[in-house]
């Protein structure tokens, strides 16, 4: 029996940031949006994070960084994916994001980046939208 | 595509497997993988590992990892969670307990969410378990959602099962209720650091001895300090595979047809049944060629000992 596909979201943070708040709330929320969540947790290093979307076969990636060091780690991030040919994966980023920045990590090819004050919905809503679009 | 997909796998490409794993946790294919995947196993060993939530399945199998690889065996984990009855959504939070080892090939990690009410472990895991053989992992670990009635579904799969319990579970009643020991190969008493673990060991040793099953090994073993994980690996290493071969050729289907026709045998024999007598005592007689004597066996065990009439002591 063939089940209906959910979308594969891997949420992670990475570098060093211990704020978990935030990403475990948006998990519980995929979750409840009939997602499969797979949180790889704190600390995690750009390599660790793409192993596991790559052996999890994730279609999304989600990155919560509060750290300030998201335009270090996300292009890394973004370069490790293309290098293991998971060019198809989406990357979403949450956490602190200086509005400056964000335009930045978007021509670099993120996809959304969702600060403070997110409404839930706009997420699950977010991912809905492309996962039909993407992944026929 | 999946010829493709199968080639890649045999030539160790990951993302191939990765891929394979998804469409078979999803029931996508399952018949056309079966029939382009190589035929005969590539001989890794299965290990579930089962216990109630909280006992420590992750974290033991996190460093069942690294104790594995320092034996110089590659492993890969099917690590189970729940999935929710309500929207299907699932929390996938195993490998978040297990080591970061990025940069070693030998280990892989796939979580996958288990509906309520399939035994606690996810969707065809049978052929997920075949994927992962024909990659070549020589260890294949499989984490449950948790202890119960789905460890009989996983003692199939597995060659070793693994019953994971710890101290401060409830009085020595509770082992009746508390999984399943006489379906585990080897019963594991977790968190060997806390004081009452002693207590717990004796425990179950005792309802196991009561229920004959005293030969399924204890042991003691802490996560937290490493303490009987050596030996814990020994005793599974040392246990021999029940698990049937999946051959497509049935080859290892007829094995165990042996096994059961052996079973009910036996079981003739100590009954003393008077048929059984009389066969032996015709073709004895050569009144039956070997055979008929033969098949004539067949239909009688299968008749006495078969389902759905089946006999204590039987199994």
């Amino acid at each position: 029996m063939a089940r209906k596909p959910s979308t594969r979201v891997v949420l992670a943070k990475v570098g060093l940031d211990g704020h978990d708040r935030g990403i475990k709330i948006v998990a519980r929320a995929l979750r409840d949006a009939g997602m499969e969540v797979i949180y790889a947790g704190l600390w995690q290093t750009p390599e660790a994070v793409v192993r596991t979307v790559a052996d999890e076969d994730a279609d999304w990636l989600g990155l919560s960084l509060l750290s300030g060091a998201h335009l270090t780690l996300v292009p890394r991030v973004l370069q490790l994916l293309r290098d293991a040919g998971l060019e198809h994966v989406g990357v979403l980023v949450g956490g602190i994001i200086p509005e400056a920045d964000i335009p930045k990590l978007l021509e670099i090819g993120v996809a959304r980046v969702f600060g403070p004050g997110t409404a839930l919905d706009e997420i699950v809503g977010f991912l809905r939208e492309r996962h039909g679009a993407t992944h026929a | 595509m999946l010829k493709s997909l199968i080639e890649r796998l045999q030539h160790g490409d990951r993302l191939a497997l990765a891929r394979l794993l998804t469409l078979a946790s999803r029931g996508e294919r399952l018949e056309e993988m079966s029939a382009a995947l190589p035929q005969t196993s590539a001989g890794s060993r299965v290990v579930a590992i089962t216990g109630s939530g909280g006992v420590g399945k992750s974290t033991l199998v996190g460093k069942l990892i690294e104790l594995i690889r320092a034996h110089g065996q590659t492993v890969a984990v099917l690590a189970c969670d729940p999935q929710s009855p309500l929207t299907g959504g699932a929390l996938l939070g195993d490998r978040f307990r297990m080591p970061d080892r990025t940069d070693d090939d030998g280990v892989f990690i796939r979580s996958l969410a288990a509906p309520s009410g399939h035994g606690a472990i996810a969707d065809h895991l049978d052929v997920m378990v075949r994927l992962l053989d024909r990659f070549g992992f020589g260890v294949i670990l499989i984490e449950t959602v948790g202890a119960g009635q789905g460890d009989t579904v996983i003692r199939d799969l597995a060659d070793v099962l693994v019953l994971l319990v710890q101290p401060e579970m409830g009085d020595d009643l509770q082992w009746e209720k508390a999984g399943l020991p006489e379906v585990a190969d080897v019963v594991v008493v977790h968190k060997a650091d806390l004081p009452s673990s002693e207590l717990v060991e004796a425990q179950v040793r005792s309802m196991l001895a009561l229920s004959k099953d005293s030969h399924i090994p204890v042991l003691r073993v802490s996560a937290r300090t490493s303490q009987g994980l050596e030996q814990l690996w020994e005793t599974i290493a040392g246990i021999p595979s029940r698990r049937v071969l999946h051959n497509d050729d049935g080859a290892g289907l007829l094995q165990a047809a042996h096994a059961v026709l052996a079973d009910w045998f036996a079981a003739a024999k100590a009954d003393r049944l008077p048929e059984l007598q009389q066969l032996l005592s015709q073709w004895q007689h050569g009144r039956l060629n070997q055979a008929e004597a033969a098949s004539a066996l067949v239909q009688l065990l299968q008749r006495e000992y078969g389902a759905p009439h089946e006999k204590p002591g039987v199994h």
